[in-house]
């Protein structure tokens, strides 16, 4: 225990030191919430992998890869079709954000569709549906804790452990805002994706030689995918990943991520860097835990793959090893998720309503993360049945927003109204969907339910954008942001009222 | 506005919006993936849908990484 406990509390350290040392200090809001659109490619591309890709990744889809077999390829699929959509959105996002200080995913929906309210929603909408995933972060720690106490701790004092850890943590987020997530990302992104991917191809080569492992020794229902005649459906993968790449940025704490950058070129540049890393990761991790499987005491319990075989392979080094990984995937995907939600409820909530100075909206928005790492670790330490249930539910619902996101971002024909009702109507009905087909729709060929959701809303917006035309102050209004873009007009040169909402 | 309302404000060169279809495609066009649904016949040392796999992920990976470096030779990555 003292090896495993000591690597974890040495890692802790080292990120703790590098962020005394980093010497944070904002000058306002926009400092704290975006790190004033200062951060190169390099790290845009470490505090994007390390958002994205949580310490679940090792548990749950490296238990996936072990327990289901190549079905869990998904993740890989839209985690990189979900940097294409990136790359096509770095230049309107990030000008738009630079022109009109946008901080938050919420401000930019404000802007193009002219409406305060549209704030409100998309900020409630994120801030609700983040809860349940990042209670579910915390619990993972769990796990970890578990494994790195050698079966000492129960779960549940794992659990305690694990959220008091990522507690502790949250003191040096709320301190810091942004900047401190940023740069402590890079540390953890390069412990967590890079020394990760080496200790995975480590791992698999091990597995191979020393064990003699390869797919021939997998079963059949290993290589399966849902097709035609499938219990799921022929359309349950497209499903998956088709959700999977453009709700990944419905997350407010990824989107986000589009206004950290120094410019666009630096965004297209950590596409161009992140992709590989995350090629490398993905491939890794989903072929290990495929042939992970067939190390013994994996078949019954799948999700703990990463750490069977790697204190089956290294000892107690590697365990505390595999423990500082995990840790480290989990601290970015923490604190990127509190840092956002703070800003979101001081920017977009209490600041959508009252006027508020620049001090005051960091305070409010550290007072708000700080009430979110309470209230999540204290759920985090009940005994919650149906949190992942909430969790899924919670995903299909947030996953609306990328309607008007993207049409936003790409038409100039929608209106507030179609966002609005579209948004509304697709969260109903994804909820009730799921609520009564949990999982996939089998009537839909195994569509889930935010998907069919994605269809009514995507109707509600395009008709609303016909049958309730711009007027010709908005259209005009419309056209000047979309010129911005194109280049044909400079910010000096914008109208009055651009970003006036009605 | 122009009359249906398009746009393209990123303003890409239209290979490369090309090759990021393509890149939808290939990830998620169901016949695809169903063609190669528990084929374990090995390509490159790979069972072929684990190949199917690893090769749309490296077809999206290139896409982007060639898109920028074009973009960032032409200076129109800006």
């Amino acid at each position: 225990m003292l090896i495993t406990f000591g690597a974890i509390a040495i890692f802790f350290a080292v990120i703790i030191v590098v962020l005394q040392l980093s010497g944070i200090k904002d000058r306002d809001f926009t400092d704290y919430a975006v790190g004033g659109r200062s951060f190169g490619a390099r790290y845009q591309a470490m505090s994007f992998l390390n958002t994205w890709y949580p310490g679940a990744m090792f548990t749950a889809f490296g238990g996936m890869a072990a327990g289901a077999g190549v079905i869990s390829f998904y993740v890989l699929s839209y985690s990189l079709l979900t940097v294409v959509l990136m790359y096509l959105m770095a230049k309107p996002v990030w000008i738009w954000g630079k022109t009109f200080n946008l901080r938050t995913q919420p401000d930019l929906l404000a802007l193009r569709f002219g409406s305060r309210h549209i704030r409100t929603i998309a900020a409630v909408v994120g801030i609700i549906s983040g809860v349940p995933w990042l209670v579910l972060g915390m619990q993972a720690l769990g796990t970890l804790f578990q494994h790195m106490s050698l079966g000492t701790l129960s779960f549940a004092e794992a659990v305690m452990l694990g959220v008091a850890v990522i507690a502790l943590r949250q003191v040096w987020t709320v301190r810091m805002g942004m900047r401190g997530v940023v740069i402590s990302d890079m540390a953890q992104g390069i412990v967590a994706y890079i020394v990760g991917s080496a200790v995975l191809i480590g791992l698999i080569v091990w597995m191979v030689i020393a064990r003699g492992i390869t797919f021939d020794a997998l079963d059949q229902k290993m290589f399966a995918i849902p097709s035609i005649g499938s219990t799921e459906g022929p359309l349950y993968l497209f499903s998956l990943i088709l959700t999977g790449a453009i709700g990944g940025w419905c997350w407010p704490y990824i989107f986000v991520r589009l206004f950290t950058a120094d410019g666009v070129e630096s965004l297209k540049k950590s596409a161009a860097l992140a992709v590989p890393l995350s090629l490398v990761f993905g491939v890794a991790l989903l072929i290990f835990g495929m042939l992970g499987s067939q190390i013994p005491g994996v078949a019954a319990h799948p999700n703990d793959v990463w750490f069977i075989v790697s204190k089956e392979a290294g000892g107690l080094w590697l365990l505390g090893l595999a423990g500082v990984i995990v840790l480290a995937a989990s601290m970015g995907h923490t604190d990127g998720n509190i840092q956002a939600t703070g800003a979101q409820f001081a920017n977009d909530l209490v600041g959508n309503y009252w006027q508020l100075g620049e001090r005051e909206l960091i305070v409010i928005a550290k007072l708000g993360m700080l009430a979110l790492t309470i209230l999540s670790s204290w759920l985090a330490c009940l005994e919650l049945p149906a949190l992942f249930s909430l969790a899924v539910l919670a995903y299909q619902g947030i996953i609306q927003l990328a309607v008007p996101q993207f049409l936003g971002i790409f038409w100039k024909r929608g209106n507030k109204y179609g966002a609005i009702a579209g948004m509304v109507a697709g969260f109903i009905v994804a909820v009730v969907l799921e609520l009564g087909y949990p999982g996939y729709l089998p009537w839909a060929y195994g569509l889930t339910s935010g998907a069919v959701a994605l269809v009514v809303n995507l109707t509600i917006y395009v008709a609303m954008a016909y049958l309730l035309p711009q007027s010709q102050a908005e259209r005009r209004r419309v056209e000047e942001l979309f010129d911005l873009i194109e280049g044909k007009r400079s910010a000096a040169s914008l109208s009055k009222g651009v970003r006036e909402p009605a | 506005m122009s009359d249906d309302g398009n746009t393209n404000p990123s303003r890409h060169a239209p290979w490369i919006i090309g090759w990021f279809i393509l890149d939808a495609i290939v990830a998620l066009a169901p016949p695809i993936y169903w063609a190669v649904d528990g084929n374990r016949t090995a390509i490159l040392g790979l069972p072929a849908v684990v190949t199917y796999f690893v090769a749309v992920a490296v077809f999206i990976t290139a896409s982007i990484v060639v898109a920028y470096v074009a973009e960032a030779r032409s200076g129109e990555a800006g």
